[in-house]
């Protein structure tokens, strides 16, 4: 990781900061969100007889550590999908950097793939919250059911990306933020995931990134 | 040789095939009595004649009369693999072996194994394998993933590869290769036959099949098909030829042709543009409606059985088809072949026209409609070519460790095998006759430790040595997905297309669908299709009209091959004299005195660079006739060479003739300069900064990563769909490249690119041919005849020697805007 490149944005009245690391910084509560971290994923591939190097985990360990030497967080919010598959391997590395940032408190609402019992979770040091837990007036939920209307959401699960032309004729994709009037979509956290580009609802705005920052795209 | 076939001759085998082919009014061609004998004293070999003269029958009737005539050295059970490249050539294969089988009098039973054949069907062939198994390479490799190989093959005696020649310069190739050493190595003395078809390299495909030491004879057939070509003219010379745009006109010249035809095919070069005729032919000539259908890649199995069927039988006027009908049993209505556009090869050429024609002397007529005019030198090269019988190598795959992987995994699956042994065994290839004991010792740690050596990889457990010293898949649920992985077809990513009222129209790919929206039409199978939803890997339409969208399907175009581009410049350089028999030349004359009077005609030995201003700015073309792929190469190092005389940038376009460069600044080229961009010297590191190698690589990885079985394919329909294991190679690519950059299957990546992508030799070969001619600069201010065509052409393309953040800040300068659809 050789940066954090920032862009604000104002949402549901409060000041906050994407980066280019495909996660946001929200500096009134310390607190950093992100999504979808599907850690453990190339352990079960391996499991599975897919020869995956370990590294694919450990990138994705260590881009969390940066951000969290870089903003020195109260907080960690997770809005689901933190384990690929239950229990493996690769779930050590997190529990590392859990114990290794003592004053920093993690918090998961749980994804589909957050199989795991809530106590197991309590285990690596993780707080359970309920799906739609608030701060101030912004509700946290994973994003695999269905929102409640009229009120400030931000979510993961959907891995959203989007397509953008480059040169007369070619596109390219690119992760992405999706923000609208209530609705904020994080892209997935770790680099080992897919991108669903047709998840971006018309008149919402999008922060694509790339290695070295981040553009906004109108839909 | 003449006292073996006197010898074969006088067995009772002999007398019993001849005296049933008597009854059917045949008699053996030469080279068919050759290969008998040849058989008959135990060898090996490869036959090669062309179609329609029963080459199938000179192997498989051998191998019938060796039975015969020692019944007492024959098992019970699989007598004869018979491997064919494509499954629709086996059904009709086995049906003709059968009937032969049963008219001789024999009691053997012919069956077929691949991916069409129901379970119920394997499972019987499992218990009881039958005397001649007509099978894929793929059904081949899965044979040996069953545990009950040494049960299959005890009795096996000979194994047949039909088509050879499809096969030799792939990777089916390579598994064929793999295959056949494996066998040799357990199941004894085998005779292995090849069946080709005439290539450059005969002698090669021999050697592939039957590598040394062990010896192969060559059989030729001396019959030859005749072939006769015959251009369609437009009413009058376009002088500047556009790019497929002339073809829809010659649709009028060409339904007579049909209308006088029994049955006709018509070869085109894409999918698109097989969508494309098939809509102009019905509008040209409405009645043909219900008497003329469309055959291509994407359209549903049944319904292609269907067509074919139907065009055995007479049923069909005419097929627009794309190389899914190159191969196949004879359909003997056939009397016509047209190809739209250049077949960009000879030997396609020569197949595609022997679709036509049946009986051994028939000729073989074939139509050929130019998309362009100048595409009517291509007909005058192509006639040269046939007539020197020039037909491009198959150049045979080495050290495609994806395949070896896999292979090992499947070895491993049906039994196991000892290390030791299997590289031995491995060695006896010609793709891996240069394996090293480092290479094989990646390869086995790749399959059982996951990956680069030191590396942490607890939890993989592929493979494993048991308590015997055998390698072995322990694990079901990998076992299941290596079966369902195997083979090396990596296809992009399909969707079904159905009917939201029921019905099954065909495939697309992904990639085209995720770029429409609701309502978005598009063009399958001859139909205007309105999407209405995408809902787990199916596409959902409705049947609409109006204009809509045919998909460029990607890889769709072929880039003219080097035989073919060297008859090009010839008839090229002749054009201004050409001789009473060269009526395309004659007939282009109009084309070739603009071209002339405006710039030049290249010489042979001459190089044409033109420079033209137009309102627009500075193009400069050059015309190497390479094809396709080499020009993107060299246009990319021209654009280089000629930045690091002054900072400009270019888009460039190309096509199977030449390649332009376009600035809207000035383009400062001295005869000096000139000379010296195009020097031969550090030619590939020149190449290397030019382009964008990495990238070119990564794409060659997606197909190998799925080969090796580090991605999973999804196949729309599979019963399980492994949801959980989804990723994509390029992430995986980018691991690889940071963090274990010995990787072999990464490098191999890079080989590829090499070897297929650039090109090495052929550039090589084009620069010197370049460097040994007279290089003539012109300036214009006009298109020429010869650039012309390259300026429409749609494959357009901006070089971008920037980095992704140059090119988005670019971008985003210009007002960032997102792609066609969000």
């Amino acid at each position: 990781m050789k940066n954090i490149q920032e862009q604000e944005i104002d949402f549901a009245g409060e000041t906050l900061v994407l980066t280019n690391q495909r996660a946001l910084y929200w500096p009134a509560e310390n607190t950093i969100i992100l999504s979808d971290l599907h850690v453990g994923k190339a352990a079960h591939f391996r499991k599975s007889g897919i020869a995956l190097p370990q590294q694919v985990a450990t990138r994705d360990m260590e881009r969390l550590q940066k951000l969290i030497n870089h903003y020195q967080p109260h907080k960690v919010l997770i809005t689901g999908d933190l384990l690929h598959a239950g229990m493996n391997s690769e779930v050590a590395l997190l529990k590392d950097i859990i114990q290794e940032n003592d004053t920093c408190e993690f918090l998961l609402v749980k994804g589909n793939h957050d199989r795991l019992s809530d106590r197991k979770f309590e285990e690596l040091g993780i707080r359970i919250l309920a799906d739609g837990y608030a701060i101030g007036n912004i509700h946290f939920t994973h994003g695999d059911r269905q929102f409640s209307a009229g009120m400030h959401n931000i979510s993961g699960h959907l891995h959203p990306g989007i397509h953008v032309a480059v040169g007369r004729k070619s596109t390219m994709r690119f992760p992405c933020f999706v923000v609208s009037e209530t609705q904020l979509i994080l892209p997935a956290f770790s680099l080992f995931s897919g991108l669903d580009t047709s998840c971006v609802p018309e008149g919402a705005y999008c922060y694509a990134i790339y290695e070295d920052g981040l553009f906004a795209v109108s839909c | 040789m003449s006292i073996s076939i006197k010898k074969s001759s006088q067995t009772d085998g002999y007398a019993i095939i001849t005296r049933w082919m008597a009854e059917k009014g045949n008699q053996p061609f030469s080279f068919q009595d050759k290969t008998w004998a040849a058989y008959a004293s135990g060898k090996s070999g490869m036959v090669v004649a062309p179609t329609g003269f029963g080459k199938t029958f000179s192997v498989f009737l051998a191998v019938l009369q060796d039975f015969m005539n020692q019944p007492e050295k024959y098992r019970v059970g699989l007598k004869l693999i018979w491997v064919t490249p494509i499954r629709s050539l086996a059904k009709d294969l086995a049906r003709a072996m059968q009937e032969a089988i049963n008219e001789i009098g024999l009691d053997w039973v012919v069956d077929v194994r691949n991916g069409d054949t129901d379970v119920k069907r394997k499972q019987q062939q499992s218990k009881q394998m039958p005397d001649i198994l007509l099978v894929t390479p793929e059904s081949l490799h899965l044979l040996l993933a069953q545990k009950a190989r040494d049960k299959f093959f005890k009795s096996l005696r000979c194994v047949a590869i039909d088509e050879w020649h499809e096969l030799l310069g792939t990777k089916r190739g390579v598994m064929i290769e793999l295959a056949l050493a494996y066998l040799r190595h357990h199941y004894g003395k085998l005779r292995i036959w090849g069946i080709t078809a005439t290539i450059g390299n005969l002698d090669q495909a021999l050697e592939v099949l039957i590598p040394a030491p062990l010896k192969g004879v060559k059989i030729v057939a001396t019959e030859k098909k005749k072939i006769d070509i015959q251009p369609v003219y437009p009413e009058e010379v376009e002088v500047l030829p556009w790019a497929g745009h002339m073809g829809s006109k010659l649709v009028e010249q060409v339904v007579p042709i049909i209308l006088a035809s029994k049955s006709t095919i018509l070869f085109t070069n894409t999918r698109g543009q097989s969508e494309m005729w098939y809509q102009l032919l019905l509008e040209a000539y409405p009645d043909f409606a219900g008497q003329i259908a469309l055959h291509h890649g994407s359209i549903d199995g049944a319904i292609r059985e269907w067509i074919e069927d139907a065009l055995s039988e007479g049923k069909l006027k005419a097929v627009v088809s794309t190389s899914s009908l190159d191969l196949g049993v004879d359909f003997k209505p056939v009397d016509t072949v047209i190809q739209i556009g250049s077949s960009k090869g000879v030997a396609r050429f020569m197949q595609r026209a022997g679709r036509s024609g049946h009986s051994p002397f028939e000729v073989s007529k074939i139509y050929v409609v130019p998309t362009h005019s100048l595409e009517l030198i291509e007909v005058a090269a192509l006639k040269e070519a046939v007539k020197n019988n020039t037909i491009e190598s198959r150049d045979p795959m080495v050290q495609t460790f994806d395949v070896l992987v896999q292979f090992l995994v499947t070895i491993a699956l049906g039994g196991g095998f000892r290390p030791a042994e299997m590289m031995a065994t491995m060695k006896d290839t010609h793709a891996f006759s240069y394996l090293t004991e480092e290479e094989w010792s990646w390869c086995l740690f790749f399959i059982t430790r996951g990956g680069q050596i030191g590396a942490n990889y607890e939890e993989f457990h592929k493979v494993v040595e048991n308590d015997d010293g055998l390698m072995v898949v322990p694990k079901r649920r990998i076992a299941m997905l290596h079966r369902m992985n195997l083979g090396v077809i990596v296809s992009e990513a399909m969707m079904r297309v159905r009917f939201t009222s029921g019905g099954y129209v065909g495939m697309i790919e992904e990639y085209f669908i995720s770029k429409l929206k609701a309502g978005d039409k598009f063009i399958l199978a001859g139909r205007v299709l309105e999407l209405v939803r995408i809902k787990e890997m199916t596409t959902y339409v409705r049947l609409s009209s109006g204009k809509a969208i045919t998909p460029s399907w990607l890889g769709g175009r072929l880039p003219l091959s080097s035989n073919l581009s060297h008859f090009l410049r010839q008839k090229l350089a002749r054009s201004v004299h050409p001789s009473a028999k060269e009526q395309e030349l004659r007939f282009l004359h109009p084309l070739f005195a603009r071209q002339q009077s405006f710039s030049h005609i290249p010489a042979e030995d001459e190089f044409l660079v033109e420079l033209i201003v137009t309102k627009e700015g500075y193009h400069l073309f050059m015309y190497p006739f390479e094809g396709r792929l080499i020009h993107e190469v060299m246009a990319a190092l021209m654009a280089y060479r000629i930045s690091r005389f002054s900072p400009i940038s270019f888009s460039m376009a190309m096509n199977d003739y030449g390649f332009e460069l376009f600035s809207d600044t000035e383009i400062k080229l001295s005869e000096d300069q000139l000379q010296s961009i195009l020097s031969a010297e550090n030619l590939m590191e020149d190449v290397l900064y030019s382009i964008n190698s990495t990238e070119m690589a990564k794409r060659k990885f997606r197909d190998i990563a799925v080969i090796a079985g580090m991605v999973v394919q999804t196949f729309p329909g599979a019963q399980k769909n492994n949801k959980s294991l989804q990723s994509s190679s390029g992430i995986i690519f980018q691991v690889l490249e940071d963090h274990d950059p010995q990787n072999l299957l990464l490098r191999q990546a890079y080989t590829e690119v090499f070897n297929q992508q650039l090109e090495e030799p052929r550039l090589q070969s084009a620069f010197k041919r370049i460097n040994n001619s007279k290089i003539i600069f012109r300036f214009a201010t006009g298109f020429t005849p010869l650039s012309f065509p390259i300026k429409v052409d749609s494959m357009r393309q901006s070089l971008s020697s920037e980095d992704l953040a140059t090119r988005i800040r670019r971008m985003q300068e210009s007002g960032s805007r997102p792609g066609k659809r969000r």
